[in-house]
């Protein structure tokens, strides 16, 4: 293969691999500015040295080195993408120059930012170039791409502490991230024009399997916000043309309007980058000392919105109820529950239907409320099969599980949901009232056929043949026991029995003994159970 | 360097800091009033209309009401009386991430040496325990610098809950800011919103009169210390009714604490929370 086609490969390689993690990258990237465009950034930024490398007839390898230096450089874009045309710039004239793959890529990335800061990719391009020197000169290729891309791995891992905003953010460096995807890509394509294409399918595929491992775990942290926004609001970038550019003196004015600035380049051209509120300022200013080009001014405030509203939408979590009667699914649902399956005593939903159901949702994680005791594993064992993070809150009552659901916040991850909801299904109390289906003894007490019970917590708390008064023994006890909120979910329906006369035992049964109770009747329609309760 | 007194004073508002009836209809005081509009009719909020009007056509009104902010014009025409007659005059506005109302007060303050504006990043009477504190601190006199700093303190350290029977107003308005996920008044929640700097945030989603009467008063104990003698003011929508208990609690909680004054949610904010609401505000000096 010629000179030409095996840069042609490598170059294929890297915007191919950097194409894939694009968006992850671009998720990653909270510093120094959490706009989230690193991947689109690296991405654009090797298309265009690609596009100027198909432009050109150059086959010698010097010829082409200086073309990728020059396409670099001129389609940098962002932070990222300018830092990138460094190592580029340092690889291509080592490369030119025959010599090792050295520090040369590094120090050449480290001299273009003007305060140069570790847990990024400079930390990881140094950490490369160390790897390689520290080589013996005898290693093979291919060991010694594992050694460096090894390294590379390292230090990425280690950015996250090295730099505060990584760490809150939970993250690894994005640009740093970028590179050393940058880096397997082009070995691949390397090894591809070496080798032939099947054991390079063996190093995309190796490469492929790493990226969804790393992707889950990182990215299940990546928060939304909480994350400083630059202290200044444009990404300007430029090209400046011109003979006698004064690089030195356009860096020390483009230092004065922002962070974030960047001088590179030489030999009639240079690529500026800053963060500035003064775009205009920058452009006018360097508008004396050449001719501008390929301008490019981004709002990274609204880059930075753009970035949370994506990965709230990646994160959203949302809940999964089973539950029974009309009244009871649409209180889930304005209590924000978005699916509502029809369940509960004597009528068990499947695992497959829970897990459809949970499926179903446009959700990252899933709370589940089965809400009946017998249908907790039946959740549990559901929640092993979804293809998503699943919590399951192991309600065992209609009143309990709507108590939990009050706490649900769609701002908390599914585990953070389950503790929180957790927690309140461990004060709320559930009590049943209903009629024995057969004759048979309860917590020691006969109780007949047809009898009106109430049962707290699955224990006998009171029986009689009136449901008014059954429900009026049932509500003293829960006031006395402790209960500031009484909630009562009814199906009244050939009781003979109407929530007024519910409202008014109520009332009674705590006057004395626990006047501060307060009630609240909802419509539950349930079926077997005329009235289910809650106490909290 | 003069010092600010009572005497040179003046303080201008808008009528969304929903003051005590009178407030201020006393001298180096003004209030510019917005707007709310019945269909065809146009009031001005607290001049043509009192709250207690405004709720009860509110109620048996047929159209909803919408509100529009004051023009730069009213506020000129206030800018130039009060100049004339005082030195300083300082103006305090509701939120401008709310209204544009602190813009159209800026832009008719620029030709005006002695006018300053300030966006107080908050609403409702809460704009008014700023004005009140202020007040007290211009009554000894104060330099300009230790007015613009107790501002600034007041904006950053001042909190205030709202309790709102239904969330149905403010999703209609469309000011419900960072509140929008809050589930409303079903299964007995009582919603609960506070202002960070100048947005609507859900703060507690409890059920239950009495649990939200706790958690309001746990607002005051999170954000003062058990011996601060905390400045409060309560107010309500039409629903007076709620504030003895609502003080009770907070002032057992905080014994050296005082309320100072009631406010009264008037027509704008009243058309954009509507009735029922309740609130506390307080600042920790």
């Amino acid at each position: 293969m010629s000179a030409r086609g095996h840069v042609l490969e490598v170059l294929a390689g890297a915007s191919t691999a950097l194409g894939l993690e694009r968006d992850y990258i671009n998720d990653l990237n909270v510093y120094p500015v959490p706009d989230g465009d690193t991947g689109t950034n690296l991405f654009l930024t090797m298309q265009a040295v690609i596009d100027e490398v198909e432009g050109v007839a150059a086959d010698d390898l010097g010829g082409l080195m200086a073309v990728v230096i020059r396409g670099s450089l001129m389609g940098a874009r962002g932070n990222s993408g300018v830092i990138l045309s460094q190592i580029v710039r340092g690889a291509c004239e080592s490369i030119a120059a025959a010599r090792a793959f050295d520090s040369v890529a590094a120090d050449a990335a480290y001299r273009a930012v003007r305060q140069p800061v570790e847990g990024t990719m400079l930390s990881v391009i140094r950490a490369m170039a160390d790897a390689a020197a520290a080589t013996p000169e005898t290693i093979s290729l291919p060991a010694l791409l594992t050694t460096v891309s090894t390294a590379g791995a390292e230090a990425v891992e280690h950015t996250i502490d090295q730099l505060e905003a990584l760490r809150r953010a939970g993250v690894v460096d994005a640009g740093g991230y970028g590179l050393l995807v940058l880096l397997r890509g082009a070995v691949a394509g390397f090894l591809r024009a070496e080798t032939g294409s099947v054991a390079a399918a063996a190093v995309t595929a190796d490469g492929s399997d790493r990226r969804r491992g790393r992707a889950s775990r990182h990215v299940a942290g990546i928060p939304a916000d909480d994350i400083e926004e630059s202290r200044y609001r444009y990404c300007t970038s430029f090209l400046l043309l011109g003979d006698d550019l004064d690089h030195d003196d356009l860096e020390r004015f483009i230092g004065t309007q922002g962070d974030c600035a960047l001088v590179v380049g030489g030999e009639g051209m240079l690529k500026v980058h800053v963060h500035t509120d003064h775009p205009g300022a920058v452009l006018s200013y360097a508008s004396t000392h050449g001719t501008i080009d390929d301008i490019e001014v981004a709002d990274m405030r609204e880059q930075t919105r753009a970035r949370q509203r994506r990965l709230r939408l990646d994160q959203r979590v949302a809940c999964v109820a089973v539950a029974a009667g009309e009244g009871n699914k649409s209180l889930f649902r304005e209590l924000g529950c978005e699916a509502v399956i029809d369940g509960g005593q004597s009528m068990n939903p499947s695992a497959a239907e829970l897990v459809a159901a949970v499926e179903s949702l446009d959700a990252a994680e899933v709370v589940v409320l089965p809400n009946n005791g017998n249908v907790v594993l039946t959740a549990e064992q559901a929640a092993t099969m979804c293809d998503r993070k699943v919590a399951v809150v192991a309600s065992t009552s209609l009143p309990a599980g709507l108590s939990a659901m009050v706490a649900f916040d769609t701002d908390s991850g599914a585990a953070a949901n389950a503790a929180a909801m957790d927690e309140v299904l461990a004060r709320v109390h559930s009590a049943e009232i209903t009629h024995a289906v057969r004759d048979s003894e309860i917590d020691g007490t006969p109780v007949r056929q047809g009898e009106v019970i109430g049962l707290v917590d699955g224990h006998l708390a009171a029986s009689g043949d009136d449901l008014v008064l059954v429900f009026g023994d049932v509500v003293r006890k829960l006031g006395s026991g402790g209960a500031e909120l009484i909630t009562i979910l009814t199906a009244l329906n050939g009781c003979g029995v109407t929530v007024a006369d519910l409202e008014r035992t109520a009332a009674e049964a705590c006057a004395t003994e626990c006047p501060l109770v307060e009630f609240l009747f909802q419509e539950g329609g349930q079926p077997l159970y005329p009235i289910l309760i809650g106490a909290e | 360097m003069t010092r600010l007194t009572l005497d040179n004073t003046a303080i201008v508002v808008d009528s969304t800091c929903d003051p005590p009836p009178g407030y201020f209809e006393r001298p180096g005081l003004a209030m510019v009033p917005l707007k709310v509009h019945f269909g065809d009719e146009t009031f001005r909020d607290g001049v043509d209309l009192t709250p207690g009007e405004f709720f009860a056509r509110l109620a048996s009104s047929p159209v909803l009401p919408t509100t529009s902010q004051p023009t730069v014009g009213e506020f000129t025409s206030v800018y130039r009386a009060l100049t004339a007659d005082y030195e300083h005059v300082l103006a305090f506005h509701l939120a401008s991430t709310m209204s544009g109302t602190y813009q159209a007060s800026l832009t008719a303050a620029q030709p005006f040496a002695g006018v300053e504006v300030f966006d107080t990043h908050t609403v409702s009477a809460t704009i008014c325990l700023l004005v009140d504190r202020l007040r007290a601190r211009l009554a000894d006199g104060i330099t300009a610098d230790e007015a613009h700093d107790y501002i600034a303190h007041f904006v950053r350290n001042n909190h205030m809950l709202f309790q709102v029977p239904t969330l149905e107003y403010l999703r209609r308005g469309g000011r419900i800011g960072k509140a929008q996920s809050m589930v409303g008044d079903v299964f007995g929640i009582r919603p609960l919103i506070t202002v960070d700097d100048g947005e609507l945030v859900a703060y507690a989603k409890v059920r239950g009169e009495r649990r939200a009467l706790e958690a309001m008063s746990a607002m005051l104990g999170a954000r003062s210390a058990p011996d601060d003698a905390v400045k409060l003011i309560t107010w309500s929508a039409d629903a007076d009714d709620k504030l003895p208990a609502l003080e009770a609690a907070l002032l057992a909680l905080r014994p050296k604490s005082e309320v100072l004054f009631h406010g009264r949610v008037g027509a704008i904010v009243g058309t954009h929370g509507g009735p029922g609401v309740f609130a506390f505000a307080m600042i920790v000096e």
